[in-house]
């Protein structure tokens, strides 16, 4: 018999032994936890369809064809009149078509140089991570190319390692059961949906875009500056092709009356008729095109002069161009597009027009081999987009939001890499065609039809070019940034990658739950885009199933729709007919009445699964209203959508609703919410709009909403537990709770996300009593006896890589000129054998501080005699721990190259830095009420009630009026009772009401305990022993410990370093420097009085320096040291300035130095103290005494300039008077008494 | 920490198993070989100064350093 399926239901029960089992055994089936699984699917899949079922690669090559490149030359203008007046045919040019058949992607393997491993050449992702490489695979595509029209021949090219998404079809682990996934090192839950990237484990953003293939109607001031005439009106469409690449095209409105097309191409915007492109889509005529914009002669639209008037015009202005026919218009369009299309030279001006429209307008509605029914569906899109152009500008409907999340979907992160992919594919085909030239050119001339051609071109022309494609994906993937010569048409160039940090397990979920608003968000000035929309209701925030793909099938909708009565033709009186538009395709027009029909009918069908209408098609009923959105019926069956389950009423099923039709649906939040005939759904849960974090918080409906939200922060920044894979992870720092424990107040949905595997806080007895004069405002005081029992226990883990291999010298084969070891025949000090091992690298296990030796290495010489490396110098080097913070080494690991014949150069070493609760660590509720560690309080010394119990943890109650966060309360009390009974409690919110309270609920239970029924108990003092006059509120309440902590952030000094010109203090911590005493803290201490401190900061504890000046002229920069004099007597004691000593003494109290006065006058003046002012001293004569003068460094004798003393000035102003100097600008000082 | 912390003026070294200060010469002629573990498949490998890494048996590339065989110990303060 086989064993039952691993059972995926849970409950809000412990099932400690359940979980233990689960721990102790992981599946081998399937996780326990498909929810988990379920919250990142969208990266997942979005990458799985680049290569499977969806094919977006192949659409994507289908889309960049055949490049076609000529050989020869070009005709100049000149020869080529040249030729025609000779009646001479045009030069036969050779063709050389290229194209790519297929891509294909490999799993990560040992590359083939690698001979050493036999048994498994599989690369798995935790290899990756432990060696600090990149998990990638090969990409290989099959090129093909012909020459004029020969045979096709085909080559398979290598372009290089691109990254591959863990857990996808690529990934060696994407049917893993959690019993695999533990062999391969990962976590039991392992969710993948991100890369691996030179050991980092990065994702990309989901971004948020325009709805695809949904004409959004706009009014925007910037518009205006597209040209003359151009107004704020215009209605924007984003097309998306099958290979999720996407082309906008806007109409603009101009103020005359006028319509332009917009597209963007390679970054430049380009403005076209829109008639022209009308008319070059189909064979059509003027009558036509009235008629379809306004409606037939006898529909109600010819009554709208306004529109009629405009169409007149539009249709009047064309004449101008004089290119009424098909041919005519597309050959203009081809003709004017040629030189940024790309297409080859001989390309007809039709042909290039067709490809024109093909490319640019309207890509959803055909993109490859476009059929005339095609080119009709597109011209009726644009017909549309006029009419709604022409509606935004009278004021019939109101512009659409683009900030709203109706008319938004996501890019996910598979489409991106997939779209990227396609562009470099595309820039690797165009750049064979300057190769080629170039190889012509020195080949004399070579065509492409001669022999040498065939030999040379993939080892010449395709060697040359850069094949490596890989390397460009790992490039975005490892900085986020788009280097694209299209821009993929998003709005920004960087950011599109995040590392997914794993601090805590919520942290590493939410990075992939989160969606990017785009970086231009955050520079917007303007708050309209915050604005909290009624239509985003539930969407953004969880989206429990966002709807990413359709696999069904939409084809047979418009038959079914046109059986419903949908017909063709249509008039601009939106009375007489609305729209039906299915993935942004024209399927016809029916009256407003017909149009509610066809939507209740379509969704009873959709919500039954009748007629194949697809479960998760968004089916967006606008009704015609005054003045609102433009009405219609648009539906998208789409990917890339958001959508989530409600109840639909009458059918009591799950209706997939997504944001477009939403707003225009009645669906209920609660029952009490329901109006009978109105309301047709009904959310399955309220708490359905809750993310998987802010789930967790408990009864987060009794708390003010900031506290939530402070709350979902603070939970990702939580000292938690990553995983249980810590020994097998190589993050640059990783943070754990040594004492993690399932929290007592949860939600059911705590075990179904399976986070007991991941626990993130402590529960505390937490006292709620301002008891000592240490539990100020935010602050808080720990148990001591509940700390020395682990209380918050946590450890920092740091892994650091020492490499010997310099990073400088790239590209050139790297020599191996250094190996760790002790140099042979070197005398080492035992202290440093202590910490080194024989290897030259440290012990295991043993303490390190700022500046030990944790590794030995010397200069080596390859020598191909022996085969072995030599050193000569017999000296041995070392590297140093340079973290201030005493760490111990958890583990060493040696990284190998891919190739496996490398000796060690680079090693990953893991310390870990234990790190208890000190006084200044923050932790916090679940309930945004963080605070800081004030004091450990002895145990003997806290409060304790009747039963003999103390708090592990004081706040003070005047956390509480202010934030009102009652679910705080509410979860101290459920925390107690549920302690009390040994049970956990629900606290999912919505569940109490005013009738049947909380309080009762819980105060019920406690009773029952024996405990007071409001959670509060007399509570004595432990200093003195009586019992308070209140009864304290005291209960279970867990605490989190958040990772920040004051040994990362104490910042003091009084002396270090300095900066090298002024002599100031240096700013930043972790260069040791000291926090700024700016011009408001010195206006505070001025104001204070406290002249002293000021004093000490400003100059003793910052650039105070002892200075020579001259009494007399008041200048610091005429003294000068005198030579001690020649003569005999003359270097008497008397010398030395008289009174300087002194005056340098009380200059600077604070400052003498040990040896006395004479070492102060020493510093300054050299050896004899002897200093003069140049300036005031004239040179010797004669007749001078010997004693008088002096002499300076040329032994030039001066008399005079004595007069001179020391004081204490900043440095910085010696510097300026020096600066000042140079510029022509004499300071002087007066210098009293 | 440490840079601020008050450093306690001790004779020798601070390190916790400091027997002998003295010098003495590493490996005069022959290298050691130092055994690690392979992150595949937790075999033994010995290796020498210069050797390539990578496991013996299973040719994986990730060696792990053992722990050291010494008493490690510090003193509680």
């Amino acid at each position: 018999m086989a064993p039952a399926p691993t059972n995926t239901d849970w409950s809000v029960e412990f099932d400690t032994k359940r979980r233990d089992h689960l721990f102790r055994n992981p599946p081998k089936d399937h996780t326990a936890f498909p929810s988990l699984a379920e919250s990142i699917k969208p990266h997942v899949d979005s990458f799985n369809a680049i290569f499977e079922d969806s094919k977006i690669l192949q659409a994507a090559l289908k889309d960049i064809g055949t490049k076609t490149f000529l050989d020869g030359d070009i005709e100049t203008a000149e020869q080529r009149k040249l030729r025609i007046a000779e009646g001479r045919r045009p030069p036969r040019r050779n063709r050389l078509n290229v194209r790519v058949r297929e891509v294909f992607l490999d799993k990560p393997t040992l590359p083939p140089t690698n001979k050493y491993s036999t048994k498994n050449r599989e690369i798995y992702p935790s290899e990756c991570r432990e060696r600090h490489a990149t998990y990638r695979g090969k990409l290989r595509a099959r090129l093909e190319y012909q020459v004029n029209n020969g045979d096709w021949m085909e080559s398979i090219r290598e372009l290089g390692q691109v990254p591959i998404m863990v857990r996808t079809n690529r990934c060696h682990l994407e049917k893993a059961s959690p019993e695999e996934l533990v062999n391969h090192k990962e976590e039991s839950e392992e969710l993948g949906g991100y890369f691996i990237v030179n050991g980092n484990e990065k994702l990309i953003r989901m971004l948020i875009v325009g709805k695809r293939n949904y004409p959004m109607s706009i009014i925007r001031g910037s518009f205006v500056k597209r040209g003359q005439t151009y107004t704020k009106f215009g209605v924007q469409i984003r097309s998306v092709r099958p290979d999720q690449t996407s082309q906008t095209n806007v109409l603009h409105y101009l103020s005359d009356g006028n319509v332009t097309f917009r597209f963007s191409w390679r970054k430049n915007e380009f403005l076209v008729p829109v008639m022209m492109i009308l008319k070059a889509l189909v064979e059509t005529n003027d009558r036509e095109i009235f008629e379809s914009i306004v409606g037939g002669a006898t529909s109600n639209g010819m009554k709208n002069t306004f529109v009629t008037d405009r169409v007149e015009l539009l249709l009047r202005t064309y004449q101008a161009y004089g290119k009424h026919s098909k041919s005519d218009c597309r050959s203009h369009l081809g003709k004017s597009f040629r030189p940024v299309l790309g297409v080859p030279a001989d390309m007809s001006d039709y042909d290039c027009g067709t490809e024109f429209l093909r490319k640019v307008v309207l890509p959803h509605l055909g993109n490859y081999n476009v059929t005339e029914t095609q080119d009709y569906d597109k011209f009726k899109m644009i017909i549309f987009m006029i009419r709604k152009l022409y509606a935004l500008v009278a004021g019939d409907c109101a512009p659409d939001n683009p900030d709203a999340v109706s008319n938004q979907e996501i890019l996910l992160g598979g489409f991106l890499y997939g779209m990227i992919l396609k562009e470099r594919i595309e820039e690797w085909l165009r750049s064979f065609g300057p190769i080629a030239r170039d190889w012509s050119i020195r080949n004399n001339g070579a065509t492409f039809t001669d022999p040498t051609f065939e030999r040379d071109f993939l080892s010449k022309i395709v060697k040359r070019s850069n094949e490596n494609i890989g390397n460009a994906l790992e490039y975005f993937l490892s900085t986020g940034n788009l280097v694209s010569p299209t821009g993929l048409d998003l709005q920004q160039t960087s950011g599109y990658t995040v590392m997914a940090e794993k601090i805590n397990f919520y942290r590493f979920i939410s990075h992939f739950r989160m969606i990017h608003r785009g970086s231009f968000f955050a520079q917007l000035k303007t708050t309209t885009v915050r604005k909290l929309l009624p239509e985003s209701w539930g969407v953004l925030v969880s989206c429990p199933y966002s709807g990413w793909f359709s696999v069904w099938s939409v084809s047979h909708i418009p038959k079914v729709l046109v059986q419903l009565g949908v017909q063709s033709t249509s008039s601009v009186a939106l009375n007489d007919s609305v729209v039906v538009q299915l993935d942004g395709r024209i399927i016809g027009f029916c009256s407003p009445q017909q149009a509610l029909k066809i939507h209740d009918t379509l969704r009873y069908w959709k919500v039954a699964g009748k007629n194949n209408i697809p479960r998760d098609l968004e089916i967006g009923y606008i009704p015609n209203t005054n003045g609102g959105q433009y009405p219609g019926i648009y539906m998208f069956s789409q990917s890339a959508r958001m959508y989530r389950p409600v109840k639909h009423l009458a059918l009591d099923k799950t209706d997939f609703v997504g944001p477009f039709e939403q707003p225009f649906m009645e669906i209920a939040c609660v029952e009490s919410d329901l109006v009978p005939g109105v309301s047709t759904h009904i959310e399955f849960t309220p708490t359905n709009m809750l993310s998987i974090v802010a789930n967790m918080t408990p009864f987060s409906n009794y708390n003010q909403s900031p506290r939530n939200m402070y709350q979902c922060q603070m939970s990702k920044q939580t000292m938690g537990t990553p995983g249980t894979s810590i020994a097998f992870r190589t993050d640059n720092k990783l943070y754990r709770l040594q004492t993690g424990q399932t929290p007592i107040v949860r939600p059911p949905l705590y075990n179904a996300y399976g986070l007991d595997n991941f626990p993130n806080g402590m529960n505390a007895i937490v006292a709620i009593i301002s008891y000592t004069g240490y539990d100020m405002d935010d602050a808080m005081i720990i148990n001591k006896s509940a700390h020395e029992r682990g209380f918050g226990h946590g450890t920092i883990y740091k892994t650091k890589i020492h490499s010997l291999a310099e990073k400088e010298r790239r590209k050139s084969r790297r020599e191996i000129t250094k190996l760790f070891g002790f140099a042979p025949g070197d005398e080492v000090r035992g202290d440093v054998r202590n910490l080194i091992d024989e290897d030259g690298l440290p012990h295991i296990g043993i303490r390190v501080k700022e500046g030990d030796k944790i590794a030995a290495f010397h200069n080596v010489r390859y020598d191909a005699a022996s085969d072995t490396y030599v050193n000569v110098d017999g000296i041995t080097h070392y590297l140093k721990y340079k973290d201030a913070e005493v760490g111990y080494i958890e583990s060493i690991r040696i990284m190998g190259s891919e190739n496996g014949n490398e000796p060690i150069q680079n090693i990953s070493v893991k310390y870990r830095i234990p790190r208890k609760p000190i006084i200044g660590d923050k932790f916090s509720s679940r309930h945004g009420q963080k605070g800081v560690c004030s004091q450990l309080w002895p145990a003997v010394d806290m409060p304790f009630s009747e039963s003999g119990m103390q708090p592990d943890l004081i706040i003070n109650p005047h956390a509480f009026p202010s934030r009102m966060t009652i679910a705080q309360m509410i979860e101290s009390m459920a925390g107690k009772s549920g302690a009390l009974h040994g049970h956990p409690q629900d606290s999912t919110p919505f569940q109490f009401s005013e009738e049947n309270t909380a309080t009762d609920y819980f105060g019920h239970q406690l009773r029952k305990a024996g405990y007071n029924y409001y959670g509060n108990e007399p509570l004595y003092s432990g200093i003195t022993g009586r019992e308070f006059a209140a009864d304290i509120y005291m209960g279970v309440v867990y605490y989190q410990r958040l990772r920040h902590m004051v040994n990362d952030k104490f910042q003091v000094r009084t002396t270090g370093p300095v900066n090298a010109l002024t002599g100031q203090p240096v700013k930043g911590r972790a260069k040791g420097g000291g926090i700024r005493v700016g011009e408001m803290e010195r206006d505070s201490l001025i104001a204070h009085g406290a002249a002293y401190l000021l004093q000490d900061r400003l100059m003793n504890c910052s650039d105070s320096q002892l200075a020579w000046i001259c009494r007399e002229c008041g200048s610091f920069l005429s003294t000068q040291v005198a030579v001690a004099g020649s003569g005999s007597g003359s270097r008497a004691r008397a010398a030395i300035n008289p009174g300087a000593v002194a005056a340098a003494a009380k200059a600077a109290p604070n400052q003498q130095a040990p040896g006395g006065a004479a070492s102060v006058g020493g510093a300054l003046g050299g050896q004899a103290g002897i200093v003069r002012c140049r300036r005031c001293a004239r040179q010797a004569t004669f007749n001078d005494s010997r004693a008088e003068a002096w002499e300076d460094g040329t032994g030039l004798r001066y008399v005079g300039g004595d007069n001179v003393t020391v004081v204490a000035v900043p440095g910085v102003l010696r510097y300026l008077d020096v600066e000042l100097a140079a510029m022509g600008i004499r300071m002087k000082f007066k210098i009293d008494n | 920490m440490s840079r601020e912390a008050y450093q306690v003026p001790s004779m020798g070294t601070q390190n916790a198993f400091g027997n002998d200060a003295g010098y003495t010469n590493a490996m005069a002629t022959d290298t050691p070989s130092v055994v690690y573990l392979c992150g595949e498949c937790s075999a033994r490998v010995p290796l020498k100064r210069g050797d390539q890494i990578r496991c013996k048996d299973c040719g994986h590339r990730v060696l792990y350093k053992e722990r050291t065989k010494r008493m490690v110990q510090f003193e509680a303060r």
